[in-house]
């Protein structure tokens, strides 16, 4: 017989088994949806897990989209750890883009040094001005900042929109909705030659290590901590609260502004309606699966980056929709919350025992 | 009809302690149960597991020879009985009448006459339809205790309902609780108030580290012999040498006045008084009265006019608990879980809550680790906190523990004034023995006490000055040798 039993403390080991286990569930499940669309699972799942990056070209790509993922998670887990439910960061980076890409576009044929600086500091700050709305909507109207944060995500797409079809677009562009190529000098440096990988990865791997400082080392990593769980105790130690759920905003917010630049500095170019295939949204299931701890969002960033790119090999190779990329997040965080029931319950075989 | 409960050689372990060590015990309707023991005793271990709460790792609970099968919460209520927790399970934005409401499937307004019905026959005052943050802890302790007596339960148990109970509440809920017993409900009760189960209960069992140290009628005992029976061992009564008073003035509050945007809290008027060293102001009052009010003017966490507190011939009143810690000042709020500490967190993190002047916590913004575990091995060793574990979560502490945790955080880093409400709320005779001393040296020490109250014995014992706080308003200051537990109760009630 099964018994399910509570457990009197959640263990540590289990809270990083359970995201492996989301993952190996995830591809179970995934394999028996492709065999009822009449697929060879294994088959599928190669396609989809093992094909892609398979090379060096592969790997690179992956790698490129594992960056923004990186980089959001990484400021998610500042606002997630401290209760703070932004899950607007598709907005933050939209924001991001668009500030960074005006400035960029204001440097339009020129060149030096000073340029890459000042578009990629445009570019958090204008994420951050983006998510200094639910924070402060937060903090002195008491607004659900999940809601507020959701919304403007839709209003900074059709900003958006809105510049790359008027004021911004094109002159020579024949009417497409996109802007002029950004020089040069405003574009963030390759890695390697005819591979698509650019310098933004250091800032993903530089947020990593701020982050895991900040949050595990600093008094201010440790007042976040108290400001997430109980604003009245962090009043009565004396920190200053709701400046605390700002600062976590902000910083949220700047690390999707970086993403966003990072990707119309890199393999982008200009800015245009698609400058991100839901990276801000994705970016909410990788912090979860890893963990909420930098090293684990590393790890988390990589296997959710093979998802968009198992959607476009198995679109190219097998006709399956690349849709079903989505449906392969979904599985993993809806196992993750699944598996996550192990961390407060364990279960038993009582018939095992004599 | 009558009720049989029979606890069966229970037994619950946690990793480092035995909670609950073998223990049996019979109980019968028509009697009112005490259960008593030091804090960490596994009281509320022990009922919890009664109300499925916890699932025991051995033995068995069986209510009229029926062997029951207690693996949720849900069960225990299906099998009619309940239980008023020591820490609230109260959703606090949620309207009183929404949090009376949320498991029960009656229709609403068949409830809402329950509830007044009830209400009425214990003489209960609530506003059902105020959100629950803005309620006293007694008017939360009652919320508690309605929403128990709507399912008409044929047990019920109580962790402790009177701590923050004043006394007339207090006689109040006892007058009920036998009514409730006279109606054929098992009652059992824990607290650690003495008195009060010499007056409400007919048998008392002793718990001490886990295990049952004895069952016994009361009429066969006293304080003392229930004291000795807890503790293993004699108590000391403690009292406080009256020190010649000093006339060399720590804090002054002058014209102080607060006035909430929150229709639910109380507004302070007009709040002068000073402390010197080396004294003790109480200030009485039942609660709801503006003490939680005034202990955050005091602490910073509510900012006032700068010239409105005057400490060591320094204006304050307008910096915040951390700058005023940095002046030598310490808080102890009372609500422990809420507030003084966060359960979640690691014994070691709740102490560098308290970043005083000297602690060298954080050096240049960067967590000093060693120092932090260093300081609180010294608080648990010094305070008698029942673990020598610092890095558990103190949620997993005792209710008990926990205060004398806190207390320990405050006082340890011998500050010129310590402002303390309801320091010893929920803790066993020995520990308020041990905090009463520790505040006595205190004083002793020339240093100075500001301790907000709604124990009047407490208040009597330890103050040199006693001032009572009524809807927001201070009594004129009285030396305590000139006042009674009365005449303190006239004042609490609002009479001049
Ligand atoms: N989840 C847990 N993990 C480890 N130890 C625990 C856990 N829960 C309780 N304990 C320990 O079990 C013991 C009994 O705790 P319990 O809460 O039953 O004490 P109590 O008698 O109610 O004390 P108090 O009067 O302070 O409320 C304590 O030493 C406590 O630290
Ligand atoms: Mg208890």
């Amino acid at each position: 017989m099964i018994k399910i039993v509570k457990r009197d403390q959640p263990s540590r080991a289990i809270f990083f088994f359970t995201p492996v286990l989301a993952i190996i569930l995830t591809l179970v499940a995934g394999g028996l949806i492709f065999f009822i669309l009449g697929f060879k699972p294994f088959e599928a799942l190669k396609f989809f897990f093992i094909v892609p990056i398979a090379d060096k070209y592969g790997f690179s790509e992956l790698l490129l989209k594992a960056t923004p993922l990186c980089l959001i998670a990484i400021g998610l887990s500042f606002c997630f750890k401290s209760n703070n439910w932004n899950i607007g960061a598709e907005g933050q980076l939209t924001f991001g883009a668009i500030v960074s890409g005006g400035v960029a576009l204001l440097f339009y044929e020129q060149e030096g040094f000073y340029i890459l600086p000042t578009v990629i500091l445009a570019g958090a700050i204008g994420g951050m001005l983006y998510a200094s709305i639910p924070a402060i909507l937060k903090t002195y109207f008491n607004t659900n900042e999940i809601l507020v944060s959701l919304m403007l995500v839709y209003v900074s797409k059709l900003i958006l929109d809105y510049l790359v079809v008027g004021p911004w677009s094109n002159p020579e562009g024949f009417n497409f909705p996109e802007t002029r190529q950004f020089s040069d000098s405003a574009k963030l440096p390759l890695l390697f030659e005819g591979l698509r990988i650019h310098a933004g990865i250091f800032l993903a791997l530089a947020a990593v290590v701020i982050s895991w400082f900040v949050f595990y080392k600093t008094y201010l990593g440790f007042q976040m901590k108290v400001s997430g769980f109980s604003l009245k105790t962090a009043k009565y130690a004396g920190y200053k609260g709701k400046k605390m759920i700002i600062l976590v905003f902000l910083i949220s917010g700047a690390c999707a502004g970086l993403a966003g630049v990072g990707e119309i500095t890199g393999p982008i170019g200009q800015l245009h309606r698609e400058i991100s295939p839901d990276y801000g949204f994705t970016a909410i299931i990788v912090a979860f699966l890893g963990r909420l701890h930098p090293v684990g969002i590393i790890f988390a960033s990589l296997v959710v980056a093979i998802t968009y790119l198992g959607a476009e090999t198995a679109q190219i190779f097998m006709q399956i929709p690349k849709y079903t990329g989505q449906v392969f997040q979904g599985m993993i965080l809806f196992f993750l919350l699944a598996s996550d029931y192990l961390l407060f319950f364990k279960i038993k075989f009582i018939g095992l025992k004599k | 009809m009558n009720t049989n409960l029979k606890i069966s050689n229970v037994t619950k372990i946690y990793p480092g302690c035995v909670a609950n060590d073998n223990i049996s015990l019979e109980f019968n309707s028509g009697k009112i149960y005490a259960l008593l023991g030091e804090n960490g005793a596994g009281k509320s271990t022990l009922v919890k597991i009664l109300s499925g709460v916890i699932i025991p790792d051995e033995g068995k609970i069986y209510l009229n020879e029926n062997n029951l099968k207690l693996n949720s919460p849900l069960d225990a209520k299906k099998n009619d009985i309940g239980m008023v927790f020591q820490h609230f399970n109260l959703f606090e934005t949620l309207s009183v009448f929404e949090n009376l409401i949320i498991d029960s499937d009656e229709q609403r307004e068949s409830v809402r006459e329950k509830i007044d019905a009830i209400m009425k026959k214990y003489n209960f005052s609530v506003d059902l339809d105020i959100p629950v943050l803005n309620l006293s802890a007694g008017q939360k302790q009652k919320v508690e205790i309605i929403r128990c007596l709507i399912r008409s339960p044929k047990v019920l148990i109580m962790d402790e309902p009177t701590s923050v109970l004043t006394e007339q509440e207090t006689s109040e809920l006892f007058l009920s609780l036998k009514k409730f017993s006279d109606e054929g409900i098992l009652i059992i009760y824990i607290t650690h108030k003495l008195k009060e189960v010499m007056q409400l209960c007919d048998e008392v069992a002793v718990m001490r580290r886990g295990k049952l140290v004895s069952v016994s009628e009361i009429k066969n005992e006293n304080i003392e012999s229930l004291a000795n029976k807890m503790v293993g061992q004699n108590l000391k009564t403690i009292k406080k040498k009256k020190a010649k008073t000093s006339s060399d003035q720590l804090i002054k509050i002058t014209n102080l006045n607060f006035t909430s945007e929150d229709p639910f809290e109380t507004n302070l008027m007009d709040i002068n008084f000073s402390v010197n060293r080396g004294e003790c102001l109480g200030i009485a009052g039942i609660s709801g009265n503006g003490q939680s009010e005034l202990f955050q003017v005091l602490s910073g966490e509510i900012i006032s006019e700068k010239n409105s507190i005057e400490f060591n011939n320094n204006y304050i009143g307008d910096l915040s608990p951390q700058e005023r810690r940095e002046y030598l000042m310490a808080f102890s709020p009372e609500d422990r879980l809420e507030q003084a500490a966060i359960p979640q967190m690691k014994i070691f993190e709740n102490v560098a809550l308290n970043n005083f002047k000297s602690s060298n916590f954080f050096n240049n913004g960067l967590i000093n680790e060693n120092k932090i575990k260093e300081h609180s091995k010294k608080i648990i060793s010094d305070f008698n906190v029942n673990t020598d574990n610092i890095e558990l979560k103190s949620q997993f502490l005792s209710g008990g523990n926990l205060q004398k945790l806190i207390i320990g955080r405050e006082l340890i880093t011998s500050p010129d004034l310590l402002i303390c409400f309801n320091p010893t709320w929920g803790l066993d005779v020995g520990a308020i023995n041990y905090i009463h001393e520790t505040l006595i040296k205190i004083n002793e020490q020339n240093k100075s006490i500001i301790l907000i109250s709604t124990d009047t014995d407490e208040l009597l014992k330890l103050s040199d000055k006693i001032s009572v706080i009524h809807k927001g308003k201070l009594s004129k200051i009285m030396n305590s040798e000139e006042v009674t537990s009365e005449k303190l109760g006239i004042l609490m009630g609002g009479a001049n």
